[in-house]
């Protein structure tokens, strides 16, 4: 029934007039491009410059493929638009995990074709990385942070979900992540309750926010991009918060008194995917599968801390740089990975999992 | 001249231009998209009753629309008593001032937004200063709640009050108020029988550029509130980010249109309604004839004017002595509002400047690698040079084609008035995200998808708007007879437009100019999708240097941009003092 519902639902996308009315106009734009050409979103700053220098330049090298970077960041309802209207005009483009789930399931993306593949690349990537509709070639993850100027001692610092949420033994500034985009703070607050790490899923959406009622008016402020948790971490806004890996990360290396927690650690990921309809399938295709290779993806995590995706990568980074990343063997006990898969399951009343969130989530913050 | 002569008579014609620009880019795609809110081709209303059927929704719609309301007033109360000593002031100081109040949007709304912090926050420049007086013990919660958006967002806002209120300030005759003083009236009764009503079409016109732009703000609210500030633009952003299914977007964005519409009409934003007002005040007149109170102060009146017509002539000479009070007042009040307005833009200055990989105030160490950064990098420079580019065009094309939209409405019927504004005003009422959507459905019709056309077409659709408002300010104040005068003495349509109409509304011209300028020159939404990725604005280029971390590259940019206009200043005072040195040289050359 629900599967039923949802079909309905994308077919009334699909045919809706937009696209009717456009299909029918093919601009200049895609096939101006000769062959041997790439056109790659990249999204921006010292993130943009660290995959072109580790990724698209090598493979430039390589291929004699001549690859422009996009340094901007592509949202899921412009690439469905670039695709009903027949102007798709970036050949790849990474997405969050969730993101390249919901994509798929509106047939927007072209399959990867693992033939490009070395197979001891595959077998050292984990099976949520390597998808029929993207390839993922980093892992991040979302951590708990203390300010250790602030909370000197070990014993005012919570380790896990739980302890944070002790405000009474863990006093101090809290801050966390928002849940109107994608990660949210849920698998967290389930955690706090103490749902243990392998069996969050599927979600328990009544007890999330039952858990997050708790915490709320303790939250100072909840954060909604990268950026403005990097500069709440290191104007001392708040004394112990969520983020991400990355930015804790630089913090630390620029010297500001920040410590990352390892413990119930959320991994997510974002895949390399291709528009359907890319000028440059082809060529895309092989960027992809070179984004696999060991080496690529080694040099990445030494321009910018984040976790290869293949295990042996770890062969050729050095321990200091090792001990900043996500996946690092050491910390495998203390972390979990997201399931994307669910986010995008249909329930009984015909919504995504992800709808219900966001639904709940509108709903808990205005009532 | 024949079709001249046909334009005349057909006010409505000249909003032709405005339209078809209008319809070509926006207006098919946004009427597809509201069929798609409808579910077509099977047409149903699911879409509006699921939001509906959410109560979320409806506080969320609710809380935006009486947000945006609560920054209007402020807007208001605070841009009225601004604008009028801008107007009041002499040439040169005017000048000055109008810089310094529109300099604030040369600077990324994203740094002004972290500069608050900086100067909201719990550890923030405010509350240290507070601390370190004595006068409170614990920091005062002044970010991250309504009061912190509040503060943020009139701070975006206000200047887009301060200007059509300048405009219709400017074209307002001195001498009226000389008039109402020389037959007794006091300088408050002058102000506000006479300047006041004079300024309405200022008011009206800036308060609903600004309640229309609240409507679609969400970076401020998210960045400077706490979780029950969110506004409904900013869920269709997210929306947008993370579902390919158009029609629940589309949905949220056509009830904000239509309750922009509701609220647009209740306050009665007809724009120029010159043929309203006069009735109006004869009305007024005759109800106070009519009652015993009306006559009771007539009479008083008439004795006591002549005791103020005596005073009158002593009051010309202490005008100097009795207006220190009040000028003292005028001048705090201005510096205010300039400390307001120019404070957080003075912290990006003094954070660009900072070594550190990261924004910091205080800044730790010194250095100008952030500005070798942007000058040193064709990249940036380049971004520059195309959003200048696109700016000085859409600016042109949206001037003249707006100016004769309003020109023609000014002229219409009131009820296809009420219509045709309503049509040019949807890309301003609509969250710009939508307009995005829409135009880029448009462009990719016209083929014209990641050109530079096409990009100065989608933000002219906007930028049009922007000048419809301001120039109608205006020309509501504008006296037809001077026009019916010019042609009794036989000039032709085009000769009295261009001689007598132009140079009479020109206050508003370049008003509606500058708005159209800055319109294009930050705009960074619509273009992210028109663009297709082939071409890159100056916006652009800092939204996505803004990924990974607010790099003080954004606040070097910031702050050339600011410093520009203020060099241009400098340059301009020289300028003057040269000219007038020249004059007073030349006048005093016959003399010798």
């Amino acid at each position: 029934m629900s599967f039923v519902i949802s079909r309905r639902r994308l077919v009334q996308v699909t045919s809706s007039a937009i696209a009717a009315g456009a299909l029918s106009n093919v601009t200049g734009l895609a096939s101006a491009q000769p062959a041997g050409e790439l056109r790659v979103a990249t999204s921006g700053g010292n993130w943009g410059d660290a995959i072109v220098n580790a990724f698209v330049k090598p493979f430039e090298a390589e291929t004699g493929i001549k690859v422009t970077p996009i340094f901007q960041d592509v949202g899921a309802a412009q690439i469905g638009m670039m695709v009903k209207t027949n102007t798709v005009s970036i050949d790849v483009s990474t997405v969050g995990a969730v993101l390249g789930e919901t994509l798929a399931t509106g047939d927007f993306l072209e399959k990867i074709d693992y033939s490009y593949y070395d197979k001891n690349d595959l077998d050292a990537v984990p099976d949520y990385c390597r998808k029929s509709f993207g390839f993922a070639s980093y892992i991040y993850s979302t951590n708990m942070f203390v300010n250790t100027g602030k909370l000197p001692t070990a014993k005012q610092r919570p380790t896990t979900w739980a302890e944070f949420w002790d405000v009474q033994k863990f006093p101090g500034v809290r801050s966390l992540m928002s849940g109107a985009g994608i990660p949210g703070p849920f698998e967290e607050a389930l955690l706090a309750d103490g749902v243990p790490m392998n069996t969050l899923y599927p979600m328990d959406i009544d007890r999330v926010f039952a858990s997050l009622d708790r915490i709320k008016p303790h939250i100072r402020k909840w954060w909604a991009s990268g950026a403005e948790i990097l500069q709440i971490m290191r104007d001392g806004v708040a004394d112990l918060g969520q983020s991400y890996d990355g930015r804790i990360n630089s913090l630390i290396d620029a010297g500001v008194p920040i410590d990352i927690g390892r413990n119930q650690v959320k991994l997510t990921w974002d895949y390399w995917i291709i528009p359907k309809g890319s000028p440059n399938a082809q060529n895309a295709q092989k960027f992809i599968a070179s984004t696999a290779r060991a080496d690529r993806q080694a040099t990445f995590a030494k321009l910018f801390a984040q976790s290869p995706s293949n295990r042996n990568a770890y062969k050729s980074i050095p321990d200091n740089i090792g001990r900043k990343l996500a996946t690092n063997p050491d910390y495998a006990a203390g972390s979990y990975p997201a399931n994307a898969k669910w986010y995008t399951e249909i329930g009984s009343d015909g919504l995504s999992n992800l709808d219900q969130l966001k639904q709940r989530w509108k709903k808990w913050i205005v009532l | 001249m024949e079709v001249l002569q046909k334009f005349g008579r057909m006010p409505a014609g000249l909003t032709i231009p405005a339209i078809a620009i209008l319809l070509v880019v926006v207006g098919i795609p946004t009427i597809q998209l509201f069929l798609t809110s409808l579910n077509a081709p099977s047409f149903s209303l699911v879409n509006y009753q699921a939001f509906f059927e959410q109560r979320a929704d409806v506080v969320i719609l609710f809380r935006t629309v009486t947000m945006s309301v609560v920054v209007t007033a402020i807007c208001v109360i605070i841009g009225y008593p601004t604008a009028y000593l801008i107007v009041a002031a002499p040439q040169r100081l005017r000048i000055t001032l109008v810089v310094l109040v529109l300099i604030p949007w040369l600077t990324s709304g994203l740094v002004r937004t972290y500069a608050w912090t900086v100067i909201l926050g719990d550890h923030g420049l405010i509350n240290n200063l507070l601390i370190y007086l004595g006068v409170i013990s614990s920091p005062l919660t002044l970010v991250y709640n309504r009061l912190g958006v509040y503060i943020g967002m009139v701070h975006i806002m206000l200047p887009m009050m301060i200007l059509p209120l300048l405009s219709a300030m400017q074209g307002i005759d001195k001498s009226l108020m000389a008039a109402a003083r020389s037959m007794g009236a006091r300088p408050f009764a002058a102000f506000w029988r006479v300047f006041f009503p004079l300024s309405l079409p200022g008011v009206r016109s800036g308060a609903l550029l600004v309640f229309v732009g609240c409507l679609g703000f969400y970076i401020t609210p998210q960045a400077l509130g706490g979780l029950s500030d969110a506004m409904l633009s900013g869920f269709i952003a997210d929306q947008f980010q993370s579902t390919f299914d158009l029609a629940p977007i589309a949905t949220s964005a056509y009830i904000l249109l239509a309750i922009a519409m509701v609220v647009l009409s209740v306050f009665g934003f007809n724009l120029s309604d010159v043929q309203g007002r006069p009735a109006q005040i004869s009305h007024r007149a005759r109800l106070s004839q009519f009652s015993s109170l009306g006559q009771g102060s007539r009479y008083i009146n008439e004795i006591v004017t002549h005791y103020r017509a005596k005073r009158w002539a002593s009051h010309l000479y202490q005008v100097a002595h009795g207006g220190t009070w009040s000028k003292l007042v005028g001048v705090v009040f201005m510096l205010s509002v300039l400390v307001y307005l120019l404070c957080p833009g003075l912290i990006v200055i003094i954070m660009s400047f900072s070594g550190a990989a990261f924004l910091e105030f205080p800044p730790s160490s010194l250095s100008l690698r952030w500005y070798q950064s942007f000058l040193g990098d064709p990249s940036w420079t380049g971004a520059l040079w195309t959003s200048v580019q696109l700016g000085i065009a859409t600016t042109i094309a949206s001037t003249i084609v707006g100016t004769l939209a309003a020109y023609g409405l000014s002229r219409t019927s009131s009820r296809l008035r009420s219509f045709l504004i309503m049509v040019i005003l949807t890309p301003i009422t609509i969250p710009v995200i939508v307009v995005g959507v829409a135009a880029y459905l448009g462009l990719v019709n016209l083929g014209l998808l990641g050109s530079k056309t096409g990009i100065v077409l989608a933000h002219s659709i906007g930028a049009i708007a922007s000048v419809v408002v301001i120039v109608s300010a205006t020309l509501a104040n504008f006296d037809r007879t001077l026009e019916q005068a010019a042609q009794s003495m036989r000039a032709g349509p085009l000769r009295t437009f261009t001689r007598v109409t132009l140079p009479l509304i020109r206050p508003g011209i370049i008003g509606g100019a500058v708005f159209a300028f800055m319109h294009s020159f930050d705009e960074v939404v619509v273009t992210s999708l028109v663009s297709a990725f082939a071409v890159t604005t100056l916006p652009l280029k800092l939204l996505e240097n803004i990924k990974q971390q607010i790099d003080p590259t954004i606040a070097a940019v910031g702050s050339l941009l600011t410093l520009m206009p203020l060099l241009w200043l400098v340059a301009l005072y020289f300028v003057w003092r040269r000219s007038r040195l020249n004059a007073s040289h030349m006048l005093t050359e016959p003399a010798t």
